[in-house]
């Protein structure tokens, strides 16, 4: 018989490809066809178009999330793995089994108020499985900078903080790196960050999370005081942490592994999961620490997945993201 | 003041009320009733019993006065001041989470200026902590006083006149006669106090003259009329 079952189903397999690879920018947007340019409102019958439309958008985000392989799991800790000094129920034996499947895994954090060691410590005390080396954060990431531009910071971090700078010179600074520091924060230290500003030295911000919740409730990030400085002195700081692109690139360079092989688990909408999306990866909101009911519909794209706590995302990368045994790099 | 002319005065400060600033400035030979004294304070305070709201106040502890019998309890907008070395992260945290804790975040911000200058050094002004809590509770802040246009708007109203018979005099380009100019009237800027030379070049505000300081100004409109 000329037109056997395994014909048709190749064909199928083939024709679905197609419609997968069909690429959003150069081609569907082009010609018409592009995520946003369906016609019809709201009650409208929905045309041929329209449901074409449908069909091919479907098949490309099904098809792109079984083709990806995943490699590399970046988990945030402050809000996801563990809120101060509680762990999120369950999330050490996820982690443990997350372990088991052959992906690598990074913590990496904006928390700016403790070192990396204290950070580590922290996690092995809730019984966590990871190693030093496996953090990542936005101190690392301000320190490399540091380096490159070869400056001499005030440093506007707590002191639990300041150890992941020893060995920078900090007197007559000329540079200002402002991180979370309630201690220091008053009226006198940021005139002092101020004018040096003023006077040309560049505002290195680790990173401007509006806000985090602490036990007492919500408190100011980084963020807001940033943005009065910028205001301030009329310049823009340079932003090291999430959600800047750069970070999560930073994070995943030494996993050899590219952002289209990577999936992000975190509390922040923003931060977390827009950044790492905004950087090629997928993103997985999860509902505990800072998040808040309907921080899903504040990013676009929204997350690839919002789900409860970390054991849920967990459950839904060994289900769903890894064993696409097809396509290896 | 002798002239006929109408004459009110228009501040930023925010750090004494009217009556203190006034008396500063009697002793120094002025001759000026508080009843011509426009500040964002007063401004701020007929909008809060206009719109029935209860403010959370950080403001310096000098402004406290121009609050007085304003009810605080249950705060349900933020209001922020040249509050100076009252500026600290406990206290804006507590703006922030009256803001946060809002369904409609209210914030009023009396004045936005960048910074100002003092006997020991430049100073970060008010307009720097709204944009702090404007990013943090993302919200816009209200501006009350320069350059409002309702601030003027309300000079306006008090001297009986429309924009186009009134001119400005300040040494703030962008806020005094900038926002004076977009209301339709006419800006002076004077060669003192904040003043740069630069100010003369500026990308976006040409002052309708430039000249030295307030006596300067004075001849040159009584002269023109």
């Amino acid at each position: 018989m000329a037109f056997t079952l395994y014909a048709l189903i190749q064909t199928a397999i083939l024709f679905t490809n197609a419609i997968a690879v069909l690429h959003e920018e150069r081609f569907l947007s082009k010609i018409g066809w592009g995520a946003e340019q369906s016609i019809g409102g709201f009650g409208d019958e929905p045309g041929i178009k329209a449901q074409l439309l449908n069909l091919i958008r479907s098949v490309r985000t099904v098809m792109r999330v079984a083709l990806r392989s995943l490699k590399a799991v970046l988990v945030d800790l402050s809000g996801t793995l563990h809120i101060e000094d509680a762990a999120v129920p369950g999330a050490q034996e996820a982690l443990t089994r997350l372990r088991q499947s052959p992906v690598a895994v990074k913590f990496v954090t904006n928390t700016t108020k403790e070192c990396k060691r204290t950070l580590f410590e922290r996690l092995r005390r809730l019984n966590f499985d990871l190693q030093e080396r496996e953090i990542f954060t936005s101190l690392t990431a301000a320190r490399n900078l540091l380096e490159q531009r070869a400056v001499r910071p005030l440093l506007l971090v707590e002191d639990s903080a300041r150890e992941d700078f020893t060995g920078l010179e900090t007197s007559d600074p000329n540079a200002v790196v402002i991180g979370l520091a309630p201690d220091h924060f008053n009226y006198q230290t940021l005139n002092k960050a101020f004018r040096l500003i003023l006077d040309g030295a560049p505002l290195i911000a680790i990173h401007k999370a509006r806000y985090y919740k602490r036990k007492d409730g919500l408190a100011l990030g980084p963020g807001p005081f940033v943005t009065g400085l910028e205001y301030a002195t009329d310049t823009q700081a340079t932003v090291v942490g999430k959600p800047e692109k750069a970070f999560f690139l930073e994070a995943l360079r030494d996993l050899n592994c590219s952002p289209e092989e990577a999936v992000m688990i975190g509390d922040d909408a923003r931060d977390d999961v827009g950044g790492a999306q905004n950087a090629g990866m997928l993103g997985i909101l999860v509902k505990t620490g800072k998040y808040r009911p309907g921080d899903e519909g504040k990013i676009n794209p929204p997350p690839h997945l919002t789900c409860d706590s970390f054991p849920d995302a967990v459950n839904h990368i060994l289900e769903h993201l890894l064993g696409s045994k097809q396509s290896e790099n | 003041m002798d002239s006929g002319l109408t004459v009110r005065f228009c501040t930023n400060e925010t750090q004494n009320t009217r009556e203190q600033f006034v008396q500063k400035l009697r002793v120094m030979g002025f001759d000026i009733s508080v009843s011509h004294v426009f500040a964002p304070a007063p401004a701020l305070v007929r909008i809060i019993r206009e719109r029935h709201l209860r403010p959370h106040l950080l403001v310096h502890d000098g402004l406290m006065a121009e609050f007085e019998g304003v009810d605080t309890s249950s705060p349900n907008c933020v209001v922020i001041g040249d509050a100076a070395d009252k500026f600290s992260y406990q206290n804006l945290n507590e703006a922030f989470r009256v803001l946060i804790g809002q369904e409609k975040p209210l914030l009023f911000s009396l004045g936005r200026g960048r910074y100002y200058k003092e006997t020991d050094g430049l100073k970060l002004d008010v307009g720097v902590f709204m944009k702090a809590l404007e990013y943090a509770g993302d919200v816009q802040a209200e501006v009350v006083g320069k350059p409002s246009a309702d601030f003027f708007g309300t000079v306006l109203k008090d001297m009986s006149l429309q924009p186009h018979e009134v001119v400005m005099i300040g040494d703030d380009l962008v806020n005094d006669v900038g926002g004076a100019q977009s209301c339709g009237m006419k800006g002076i800027q004077v060669r003192t106090g904040k003043y740069r030379p630069s100010d003369e070049q500026h990308a976006s505000v040409r002052a309708d003259a430039y000249v030295d300081d307030l006596a300067a100004a004075s001849h040159a409109i009584l002269t023109v009329r």
